[in-house]
C-alpha cells in the first residue's frame, strides 16, 4: 500500500507520496460522481423544502402572521 | 533542487503564492460578510450558505477540469491551432497531488509548484463566482446558483484566461490584448454574467414599485457591509501579487537578468503595483465619496471599482494616470448602474454588475487608449496593445463569454424550475420557515419539561 517505504533513499528519485499511485482515474471517476450526485440530491431537497414551506405557512393569513410576528417594521 | 539557490528559487516561488492563496482567502470572507450584510434578516442565513458553498463546488470541478482549460484553450481551440496538451494540469496527473518532483516524465517545476499556482488560480474562480453571488441575493434557489457558480468559476472565466490572460493566448496574440490585473478577466466576465441571469431571474419582490419606480432596499447591516469591503480591500493585495510571476528571466539572449513579470511574462515590479493599486484605490474612493455624496455603501464600493477600473494597465501607467482611470471609471460604473437600473429594471442587488462588470470593462477600453502601442508580450510577433484590440477583447470578456452564457445558463435552469423561489418563500423570507421550526422545537421542549423545572 505505501508508495514510501522508506526516506533514507535518493530523494531525488521519489515521484508522487500518496497511496495507491496508478488509481488516479478511477479516483478521478468516483470525485466527478459524487460531485454530480450531490447537485441532484441537494436540488431536490431544496424544492422539497420548498413545497413543505409553503405547505405550511404559505396561505394568505398565515403569511401575514409569519411576516408581522418575525420583525414588523423590518421584515 | 540538488543546489541552495536553485531549491531558493523554487521554495521562494512555492512560498510566494500560497501566500496569495492565504491573503486572497480574505476576500472570500468579505464577499460573505457583504452579502449577508446588503440581505434583509430573514434571508441572512441562506445568503451565507449560498456564498459559502460554492468554496467546495468551484474547488473540486476547478480540480476535475478547470485547471486544464487554462492550459488547454489558449489556441481557442480552433482559433490559432488545437488543443494544447496539459498533461500537468488533468485531474488524474501524477503531479496533481504531493509530489517530490523525481522519477516523473513531466517537467520536475510542476511538481513543486502544480498545487499552489493552481491554488491562486482557484481563489480568482472563488471570486468570479462570489461576484455573481451577491447580484442574486433574495431570490435565487441554491441549487440553481450553485450550477451557475461552476460554471463562472470552473469554465467560462477560465476560458477567458486561456485566451487573454496566457502568455500565448490567441487574444493576446492577435489582438494586442492587455489586461495585466484582470480588468476584464475577471470582473467584466463576472458582472456580465451576472447581468444574464439578472434579465432572467428578474428583480425582488418590491423592488420596483407599480410604475416602475425604482424602491431602495437598503443594507441591513451596513457596518457588516463596510468592513466586508475592507476585507475585499486587503484580500486583492493577494489577488495583485498572484497575477505576477515573482522571479523570470526576462533578458533577451545570452544575458540573465532576473525581474518580476506580469502574467504575459513581461516586467514588472512589486513597486509599480503598489504604487497603482494604492492610487487606483485613493481615485475610486475620492470620486465614489463625491459623486454618491457621502453614502457609506457607494464610496466604499467605488474604491474597489476604482481599483479594477485601473487594473488592465495597472503594471504600466504612471500613479496619478491610475488614480484619474479609477476616478472616470467610477463615474461611468454608478451612472451606468441607475441608468441599467431605471430603463431594463435590473435589480442588481449590491451594484455587482456595476463595480465588477461595468467598471472592468471600461478599465479594458481605456488601457487600449493609454497603452496604444505597448508590446502586449515579449515574444516578438504579437500585436501590440491598441484601442481597437481592447475594445474587442472587452466585448469577449463582457458580452461572449460572461453575459451569454449567464443569459443561457440561466434560461435553461429556469425552464427545469431550479432558478427562482416561490413566491410566498421570498415574502416570508428564505429562513423564517426554518426559525419557526426551531421555536416550535424549543416550545415543545418548554412545555415537556417546564412543569418539572417550575417543581425545582
Amino acid at each position: 500500500m505505501a508508495t514510501v517505504e522508506s526516506w533514507g533513499g535518493t530523494i531525488a528519485d521519489i515521484g508522487p507520496v500518496y497511496p495507491m499511485v496508478g488509481t488516479e482515474g478511477l479516483l478521478v471517476i468516483i470525485g466527478v460522481v459524487a460531485w454530480i450526485v450531490w447537485h441532484v440530491v441537494q436540488a431536490r431537497r431544496e424544492n422539497r423544502e420548498y413545497e413543505d414551506q409553503v405547505r405550511k405557512y404559505g396561505g394568505r393569513e398565515s403569511l401575514k402572521r409569519l411576516i408581522s410576528e418575525e420583525d414588523p417594521k423590518n421584515p | 533542487m540538488d543546489n541552495e539557490l536553485t531549491a531558493l528559487g523554487i521554495i521562494f516561488t512555492e512560498f510566494y503564492y500560497w501566500l496569495t492563496v492565504v491573503l486572497m482567502f480574505f476576500i472570500h470572507v468579505g464577499f460573505c460578510m457583504y452579502e449577508v450584510g446588503a440581505s434583509r434578516h430573514k434571508n441572512h442565513m441562506h445568503t451565507l450558505m449560498k456564498n459559502t458553498m460554492l468554496i467546495p463546488l468551484v474547488t473540486i470541478t476547478f480540480f476535475f477540469f478547470g485547471w486544464w482549460i487554462y492550459f488547454a484553450f489558449p489556441n481557442g481551440p480552433g482559433i490559432l491551432g488545437g488543443l494544447v496538451e496539459a498533461p500537468h494540469a488533468v485531474a488524474w496527473s501524477e503531479v496533481m497531488g504531493a509530489h517530490m518532483g523525481g522519477a516523473d516524465d513531466l517537467e520536475n517545476g510542476w511538481a513543486r509548484i502544480n498545487g499552489v499556482f493552481w491554488a491562486a488560480f482557484l481563489l480568482f474562480s472563488w471570486t468570479a463566482a462570489s461576484i455573481v453571488s451577491g447580484s442574486v441575493i433574495e431570490r435565487i434557489k441554491s441549487s440553481g446558483f450553485w450550477i451557475l457558480a461552476v460554471s463562472i468559476g470552473s469554465v467560462w472565466w477560465i476560458i477567458d484566461a486561456a485566451w487573454g490572460w496566457h502568455a500565448e493566448g490567441w487574444m493576446v496574440q492577435l489582438l494586442g490584448y492587455h489586461d495585466a490585473y484582470a480588468s476584464g478577466v475577471i470582473h467584466a466576465i463576472a458582472g456580465g454574467f451576472a447581468l444574464g441571469i439578472l434579465v432572467v431571474l428578474g428583480p425582488r419582490i418590491g423592488k420596483f414599485a407599480p410604475d416602475g419606480t425604482p424602491r431602495n432596499i437598503n443594507p441591513r447591516n451596513p457596518w457588516l457591509v463596510t468592513i466586508g469591503l475592507f476585507l475585499i480591500y486587503t484580500g486583492f493585495w493577494g489577488f495583485y501579487v498572484a497575477c505576477n510571476v515573482p522571479m523570470w528571466d526576462i533578458q533577451a539572449g545570452d544575458e540573465v537578468f532576473y525581474s518580476a513579470t506580469n502574467i504575459y511574462l513581461a516586467p514588472t515590479t512589486l513597486s509599480a503595483i503598489t504604487f497603482n493599486f494604492l492610487m487606483s484605490l485613493s481615485g475610486g474612493l475620492l470620486m465614489g465619496y463625491m459623486i454618491s455624496k457621502g453614502d457609506a455603501f457607494w464610496t466604499y464600493s467605488s474604491g474597489l471599482a476604482g481599483i479594477i477600473a485601473a487594473s488592465a494597465g495597472n503594471d504600466l501607467y504612471h500613479p496619478i494616470q491610475s488614480m484619474i482611470i479609477a476616478a472616470l471609471g467610477v463615474v461611468f460604473m454608478y451612472k451606468l448602474h441607475y441608468i441599467v437600473e431605471r430603463k431594463f429594471k435590473v435589480d442588481d442587488a449590491v451594484g455587482a454588475v456595476a463595480v465588477h462588470g461595468y467598471a472592468g470593462f471600461f478599465g479594458v477600453v481605456v488601457a487600449g487608449f493609454v497603452l496604444w502601442g505597448y508590446p502586449s508580450s515579449p515574444t516578438e510577433g504579437y500585436a501590440a496593445i491598441n484601442p481597437l484590440g481592447q475594445l474587442v477583447g472587452a466585448i469577449i470578456m463582457f458580452g461572449v463569454l460572461g453575459f451569454l452564457p449567464g443569459w443561457i445558463t440561466a434560461k435553461i435552469l429556469n425552464g427545469f424550475g431550479l432558478l427562482r423561489i416561490p413566491r410566498q418563500i421570498e415574502l416570508m423570507g428564505l429562513d423564517t420557515a426554518a426559525v419557526r421550526d426551531i421555536a416550535a422545537e424549543e416550545q415543545a421542549i418548554i412545555d415537556a419539561e417546564g412543569d418539572a423545572a417550575a417543581k425545582v
